[in-house]
């Protein structure tokens, strides 16, 4: 065997390993989401058995699992696309702005980040109850912008840092004043970047459980949270939880499927110079 | 009237001055060029006509209007950038229209515009590809045509050719030249190449360190170069450079510099001190090889062949000379020595401390 042909052998094994680590969770999820439950459990594994949909009626009839999964839809898409405005216009201005303090609002923006979630979740709880923003859907987004907007400035900020100032000034020098360069020529280009930022703003607040547990109740509960109510010092209801778990990752999957293009893009683009 | 005019132009960036009171008229449609090494200023000089760059101090008038705080987009001016800086998403035609949309015209000027301009330049087969589609000088062709599209009064031009290879800049040269004369537009040129300089301009102006050293045309600045900068930067081979000091024969003055002694031009005779130190220079073109007589015999160290001339690197004693020879003149191989004389006529003369050319 050539070496290029073991290297390509060796390559395709450590995905194989990956993909199996990173599959089997899901795999079982599904499986287990669709198994009777007297087989749930049943030593050794029921590898084969009747396949069931009971869980998933469950799920839906149970409880409002379906609103449930609107909020969760109206907070993810809600704080991706304000943190993507809000985010991309402060990279562009950082990337811009030729100024030494500009690093330090940089740097500022991303500690943010940085900030463990745990230690702010009380303050928001009364900052919320105070002004009667808890348990609606406007209190999660707010706080997930809190985390998704440093995380695109330090994104778009790469990718307008490779957009080279010439096409401004070319464009500047043909009559267009700063929006319309921006809109037309520079953000068309960071493109990629933009679908990064999405896909990594959405999945965080489709996922987020922490703040959803504490700043919700009943009416702007999220599905995350709706998941785990299957599980109570009673009983736990594995096979609403598998498919409630399953449901929940539908909606990313697909989020990042559509993004897939600029995705890939954008994840390489800067390590090979146009 | 002057097209471009500066008067005293400076730039300062905090307290770091790059150029230092430049002075500069560009008649309508003349070919100006800014000529000099890297870091001389005349990007940012060209920037700052532009637009691209604020104007410390001084005045800038383009078509006899101040402009110092005009917008690049009121100042009717185009520009060529070294990097092309065509938009990569949009098409060729997409890039010329977007280049016209503010100035709010029908879609048929926009039309006629474009095909005009495609047509002049050779674009019509390319207008639906994207820059990426393209070779280099297609792209300078098309950074040429979304500038021409816009009919403004002066072309600015930020070393375009500098990204292309030596046969493609030749070409694309000749392209801006032809166009240069088809629409005889003001056009305010940047390069460190002095061959796109000398080729192409009506006025060079060159530049060092944010100073202008000299303005003149083509023959002009060869012919008779100001100083010692522009005597060695202009030319190539660059100008033959020996220290000299200023001697008595006969009553007249002679030029010593270690076995060699030149005549000085009559001219500057009666300006010439006793014991002044200059600096005698003397063009690789301006020296011929001589079998007998008036001369000096040298040592041959290199002899490079170019095709229709030779270059013939000498040495008269320690003095190290160039001379440019055709062809079909240079010495046989494995010549050891030769005899050159020096064109009295084409003498140039610096005095040595400020480097300033001594003339009449």
């Amino acid at each position: 065997m050539t070496s290029s042909a073991r290297e390509k052998t060796l390559v395709y094994l450590l995905i194989g390993i990956v993909l199996l680590v990173f599959m089997t969770p899901i795999y079982l999820i599904l499986v287990s989401s669709l198994k009777p439950s007297a087989v749930m459990f049943s030593r050794p594994p029921a590898f084969i058995f009747t396949p069931t949909l009971q869980h998933y009626y469950d799920l839906f009839t149970m409880r409002p699992f379906h609103l449930q999964i609107l909020n969760s839809l109206v907070v993810a898409l809600g704080s991706t696309a304000f943190s993507l405005v809000v985010g991309t216009m402060a990279a562009y201005a950082i990337s811009r702005i030729k100024n030494k303090r500009i690093n330090d609002v940089a740097f500022w923006i991303l500690s943010m980040r940085m900030f463990p979630p745990i230690a702010v979740v009380v303050p928001y709880y009364i900052i919320f109850k105070s002004i009667g923003l808890l348990d609606t859907p406007l209190a999660l987004i707010i706080v997930y912008s809190t985390f998704n907007i440093p995380l695109t400035v330090w994104l778009m900020k790469g990718f307008f840092d490779e957009v080279p100032e010439a096409l401004e000034e070319a464009a500047q020098i043909d009559g267009h004043g700063v929006v319309a360069t921006f809109f037309h020529v520079t953000l068309p280009l960071t493109a990629p970047g933009l679908a990064v930022a999405a896909v990594f703003c959405f999945i965080f607040s489709w996922n987020e459980f922490l703040f959803a547990l504490m700043l919700t109740g009943s009416k702007a509960q999220t599905v995350t949270v709706a998941v785990m109510s299957f599980w109570s010092s009673d009983a736990v209801q594995w096979g609403r939880i598998m498919a409630g778990s399953f449901v929940v990752l539908i909606p990313g999957v697909i989020f990042v499927l559509t993004c897939q293009r600029w995705l890939v893009q954008g994840l390489t683009m800067g390590s090979v110079k146009g | 009237m002057s097209s471009v005019t500066l008067r005293n132009v400076v730039k300062r960036y905090g307290q770091v001055e790059v150029v230092h009171g430049v002075d500069l008229d560009v008649e309508e449609g003349e070919f100006v060029v800014l000529l000099g090494p890297s870091g001389c200023g005349k990007t940012t000089t060209l920037r700052m006509v532009a637009g691209l760059e604020d104007i410390s101090g001084g005045e800038l008038e383009i078509a006899g209007r101040v402009v110092n705080d005009v917008a690049p987009k009121d100042r009717q001016i185009a520009m060529v950038f070294q990097n092309y800086a065509l938009y990569p998403h949009m098409t060729v035609r997409q890039n010329m229209e977007f280049a016209l949309k503010p100035q709010k015209l029908s879609g048929t000027e926009v039309d006629c515009r474009i095909a005009e301009a495609a047509r002049i330049l050779g674009l019509e087969p390319l207008l639906q590809r994207k820059p990426s589609q393209l070779s280099g000088g297609q792209r300078q062709r098309v950074a040429m045509g979304r500038a021409m599209v816009r009919t403004p009064k002066v072309f600015l031009f930020d070393e375009p050719l500098s990204n292309l290879d030596a046969k493609l800049r030749t070409q694309v040269r000749l392209e801006i030249a032809k166009l240069h004369k088809r629409l005889g537009t003001t056009v305010l040129y940047v390069t460190h190449d002095q061959v796109e300089a000398m080729t192409l301009a009506d006025k060079i102006v060159i530049m060092k360190d944010g100073y202008i050293e000299q303005v003149g045309s083509p023959e002009e600045v060869f012919a008779r170069p100001r100083n010692l900068f522009v005597a060695t930067f202009i030319g190539s081979p660059a100008m033959n450079l020996m220290p000299a000091s200023v001697q008595a024969r006969d009553g007249r003055p002679i030029l010593v510099s270690g076995s060699l002694t030149f005549d000085a031009p009559a001219a500057l005779a009666s300006s010439l001190k006793p014991a002044q130190n200059v600096t005698v220079g003397v063009r690789p073109s301006d020296i011929s090889l001589v079998n007998a007589g008036a001369g000096y015999d040298a040592s041959i160290e290199v002899t490079e062949y170019l095709g229709t001339e030779a270059l013939l690197n000498l040495k008269i004693g320690s003095q190290e000379i160039v001379a440019q020879v055709p062809a079909s003149q240079r010495p046989a191989h494995n010549t050891q020595a030769t005899r050159i004389a020096f064109d009295p006529r084409h003498l140039h003369v610096f005095d040595t401390a400020s480097g300033q050319a001594l003339r009449a």
